[in-house]
């Protein structure tokens, strides 16, 4: 059975039990309880404290570590460093260009070079201080135009600094151009963006008898955790059990952070047979940790004199910090929306992403695209100008609409409601009169911006992708359902429950859901690229059709009909032709276990195929897009520059709503993130060396920075494979308002920022002349 | 030893001269609602009562608290202004990851004993000090002006 059957079965039902509903989601009163447990609360007194010893030059070569100063302060009882690994030490995830603790050489500030383990945090920060490192320092490389020099030292080796390129070849870039009535062409650059999630990174290792451990950590791939712990201890995975602690807050970030503390904290409680505990403090999380890596995109596009795209040259380079990581996947999200939410005809790429001494960039909300659409949506707003169009107006000439190809030229065939998110934001806002009507009030200048966002769901470059689940109906009549997606704060595992719920016909407070744990939840891989629902709870459906079918053919022969007229309602199964005749779930469950057919059932799912040709980047890039527009209204300081987002209208096509409060939820937060990424945060990095990684001087938004958010506009184009037609949604929104706030400040004062953020400070020069 | 009152009841425990009160409270004590997002007072998530105003428990010498009234989640989640914000933040999406909750609700809990009829302006600035990185503040700012009104409508 196929999530495509869910959908054909039951989305076309006039009526759902709890589908498109808000409903208060089961794990909420436990954290408004203060009962919920995160990784730091699992953490038992005698536990080891964990910490690194990191590298305090960005590119030197490692003469020799000595430990023995350390080993003599009381309390301190190991340091671990690389020959301490019994495995691999390699801990990368796109290359293995990244070792777990480096004894070799050190690539940025902050490189763990060895982890001191002790039996309280005086001891291991003294212990931390007592080790020497000795080191022949080489020159360190900070920026894109440095590490691609010809005589810059080569990071990883190797020829040059580049970790990986891509490119797309779409129709005749000449003949777009020569098309085209105006032109416009600029440079775009995006800087870092710190997560700040408000529980750092943390892991709590407890070693299980004979060759065993438990990891409990802060994470979002808990699969991907157990695979790297397995090869940094050379052992195999089932010696690994994983299991996710509520996460307090991930953005991306802890898909990647999660494999490098959980694997350290694994090691430590396996050389020295006692529970450790990895914890990190915040300023070694701001500054260490991954960012959203920054990039550089230099665009050129065109459009005829209906107002028409008609060409898109775009050359990007990402700057990878240290390690690649994730970069490959970053590029190539990209290059893959390169193009927008448009229709354009000729599309040419080129990208590449290059290393450079600095913290490494790393999985974030958007995953590319915030940048990359920061440079189309800027460009969307200067073409129109040059032609004389109101900006809404253009785009809505050009958005994709079924039937349109992408800048992979990709067919949408269906489920594709961009011109509908437009439109959306268009009337509530009252565009057209309060774009006119806008402008001074009280001496502050007043502006409103426009942009829309695309969004693949699922993994980047063809990467096979797929998920599953379980499900078990109890004996009683309840269900436990298994999921290897995380709760992040997304409120996921909730919407899995409901597609259970709606498909079974089982009251929800009947479900339990059991969140990730490597020995015995199915692996869902990763809850990244907006996939958790999407994937996860299509696997869901799979297994709850599964278990379906089999209660549906018990239930008829207990009520004596035929299954066809069996319905599932509110814990009972009925017969339809004679509802007082019916059967409740624990009778079910009863004889269900008593004939011996299955109470269990494992879902699998897979969205269809993607592929592209690696000459021309041509190919189906992501199975399904997900569509937002924002309409943003800001109100500029002339006296000071700061800009103050005074509302904000979002929309979306989800594709279906699981749950409107949820969508609601990602969407707010999506636009907190956004403003902060705009205006305020401001990682300031200086050789090297990450100078403000402490919320008071890394600002992220705050209760009074929030605008007053419109009503979310919720778009329903349901997609034909996922289950109910549901799309994701955690990342959509925080592309669109990025630019939408942009857009709104040139509105408002005739000034275009190409660099981000705009500081009050930048604001307060460039309005009074200086080159923004 | 350091004598205090802890969610209403008179405790005596060892502390020492440097420890915080979140370290107190969390490590010793096993008060694990009070969370720590910092250690350095800026982001509001150890945020507890002392004599019933809101503080970062993680600036707070333990010593300090001696022979006054620390309070936490623990103790105040069955009041009746707590019981509202809770029944408010689960019902209006207030909570996401629910790192920020506990503190979040002490803040709020301390605007409505003191002010019950808060402006949207007066919740804001009441939560300014507690960080929020997953919500955008739009449903929590909800939550506690409908608490306030449904306390209000109960009076």
């Amino acid at each position: 059975m196929e999530a495509k059957e869910v959908f054909e079965r039951f989305s076309e039902r006039e009526s759902f039990l709890v589908i498109g509903r808000s409903i208060r989601r089961f794990d909420a009163l436990d954290k408004a309880l203060g009962r919920a447990k995160f990784t730091a609360d699992y953490v038992e007194r005698d536990a080891l404290v964990v910490k690194v010893v990191r590298s305090s030059l960005p590119h030197a070569l490692i003469k020799s570590i000595n430990i023995d100063e350390a080993l003599k302060i009381p309390g301190v009882v190991a340091v671990l460093t690389a020959r301490d690994i019994p495995g691999e030490n390699q801990i990368g995830y796109a290359l293995p260009d990244q070792p777990l603790l480096n004894d070799v050489k050190v690539h940025y500030v902050g490189d763990p070079i060895a982890l001191v383990c002790a039996e309280n945090e005086e001891a291991a920060f003294k212990g931390v201080e007592a080790v020497e490192v000795e080191y022949e320092e080489l020159q360190a490389v900070y920026t894109i135009d440095e590490a691609l020099s010809e005589d810059a030292p080569r990071i990883h080796g190797g020829e040059d600094n580049i970790a990986v390129t891509t490119r797309v070849r779409k129709g005749d870039i000449e003949e777009g151009f020569s098309k085209a009535e105006a032109i416009v062409e600029d440079i775009y650059e995006t800087p870092y963006q710190e997560h700040m999630y408000i529980e750092p990174e943390a892991a709590y290792a407890i070693p299980e008898g004979h060759n065993k451990v438990t990891v409990i950590g802060t994470m979002q791939s808990p699969f991907l955790v157990r695979e790297k712990i397995a090869g940094i201890l050379g052992w195999s995975l089932n010696q690994v059990r994983v299991i996710q602690a509520l996460t307090g807050g991930a953005f991306g970030g802890k898909d990647d952070m999660g494999p490098l503390v959980c694997a350290k904290a694994a090691l430590a409680a396996v050389k020295l047979r006692r529970p450790a505990a990895l914890i990190f403090d915040r300023d070694e999380s701001a500054a260490y940790s991954v960012k959203r890596y920054p990039a550089r995109i230099r665009y050129r596009s065109g459009a005829d004199a209906e107002g028409r795209m008609t060409a898109a040259e775009v050359d990007i380079t990402v700057d990878c910090g240290a390690y690649a990581n994730r970069a490959p996947f970053w590029l190539w999200r990209m290059t893959a929306h390169a193009a927008g939410p448009y229709e354009v005809e000729a599309v040419h790429v080129d990208g590449k992403a290059v290393y450079t001494n600095k913290v490494f960039g790393g999985s974030f909300r958007g995953f590319g695209d915030v940048a990359m659409h920061f440079a189309v949506e800027s460009q969307m707003d200067m073409l129109a100008e040059k032609l004389g169009l109101d900006p809404l107006e253009f785009r809505l000439k050009n958005v994709l609409r079924p039937g349109s190809r992408t800048t992979t030229n990709q067919l949408l065939d269906h489920s594709v409601g961009m011109e509908e998110c437009l439109r959306g934001v268009a009337e509530a806002s009252d565009w057209w009169n309060r774009r006119r009507r806008v402008k001074r009030t009280e001496g502050k200048l007043r502006g409103l911006g426009v942009a829309c966002a695309h969004h693949g769901i699922s993994t980047s470059r063809g990467a096979p992708d797929w998920s599953a689940a379980s499900l078990i109906l109890n004996e009683d009549g309840t269900f436990t359902y298994r999921t290897g997606i995380c709760e992040l704060g997304q409120g996921s595992q909730f919407g899995h429950a409901k597609i259970v719920a709606e498909i079974l016909g089982a009251p929800l407070e009947s479900i339990r859901v059991e969140g990730p744990d490597t020995d015995s939840t199915p692996n869902a891989r990763p809850t990244h690229g907006s996939r958790g629902l999407m994937l996860g709870g299509s696997a869901a459906a799979d297994a709850a059709l599964r278990l379906r079918s089999r209660m549906v053919k018990v239930a008829a022969e207990m009520l004596g009909c035929d299954e066809g007229d069996v319905e599932l309602r509110d814990g009972r199964a009925y017969d339809r032709r004679r509802p007082e005749n019916s059967v409740s779930f624990r009778e079910l469950a009863r004889e269900m276990y008593i004939r011996g057919v299955s109470p269990a059932a494992y879902g699998f799912y897979a969205p269809p195929r993607r592929y592209f040709d690696p000459e021309t980047g041509l190919g189906v890039a992501y199975p399904v897009y997900t569509f937002a527009a924002t309409v943003a209204e800001v109100e500029v300081d002339p006296e000071t520059g700061e800009v103050k987002v005074v509302e904000v209208w979002p929309s979306m096509d989800v594709g279906r709503a699981i749950d409107p409060l949820l969508i609601e939820g990602q969407i707010h937060g999506a636009i907190a993130q956004g403003l902060g990424f705009a205006l305020t945060e401001n990682l300031i990095v200086e050789e090297g060396r990450v100078l403000n990684p402490n919320f008071k001087d890394y600002v992220i938004p705050s209760s009074m920075d929030m605008p007053r958010v419109s009503n979310v506009i919720i778009v329903e184009k349901p997609y034909r494979h996922s289950a109910f037609g549901a799309k994701g949604v955690g990342e959509p929104a925080i592309i669109s308002i990025v630019s939408a706030i942009a857009n709104a400040v040139y509105h408002a004062t005739g000034i275009r920022f190409r660099t981000l953020p705009i500081t009050a400070e930048r604001l307060y020069r460039a309005l009074r002349g200086e080159k923004p | 030893m350091l004598r205090f009152k802890l969610n209403g009841e008179w405790i005596e425990c060892e502390a020492e001269h440097n420890e915080t009160l979140l370290d107190l409270l969390r490590e010793k004590l096993g008060i694990k609602s009070v969370k720590r997002g910092c250690n350095v007072g800026e982001c509001g998530a150890c945020t507890v009562l002392l004599d019933g105003r809101p503080v970062n428990s993680c600036l707070l010498l333990a010593p300090l608290v001696e022979g006054r009234s620390v309070e936490t989640l623990e103790g105040l989640r069955d009041k009746p202004i707590m019981r509202e914000l809770i029944e408010a933040f689960v019902e209006d999406g207030a909570i996401q990851c629910g790192f920020c909750t506990p503190g979040m609700l002490i803040s709020a809990y301390s605007l409505l004993s003191r002010n019950p009829k808060p402006s949207e302006e007066e919740v804001r600035r009441a939560i300014a000090g507690n960080l929020c990185r997953c919500t955008g503040y739009v449903n929590i700012v909800k939550a506690i002006l409908d608490a306030s009104e449904r306390l209000r409508s109960e009076d």
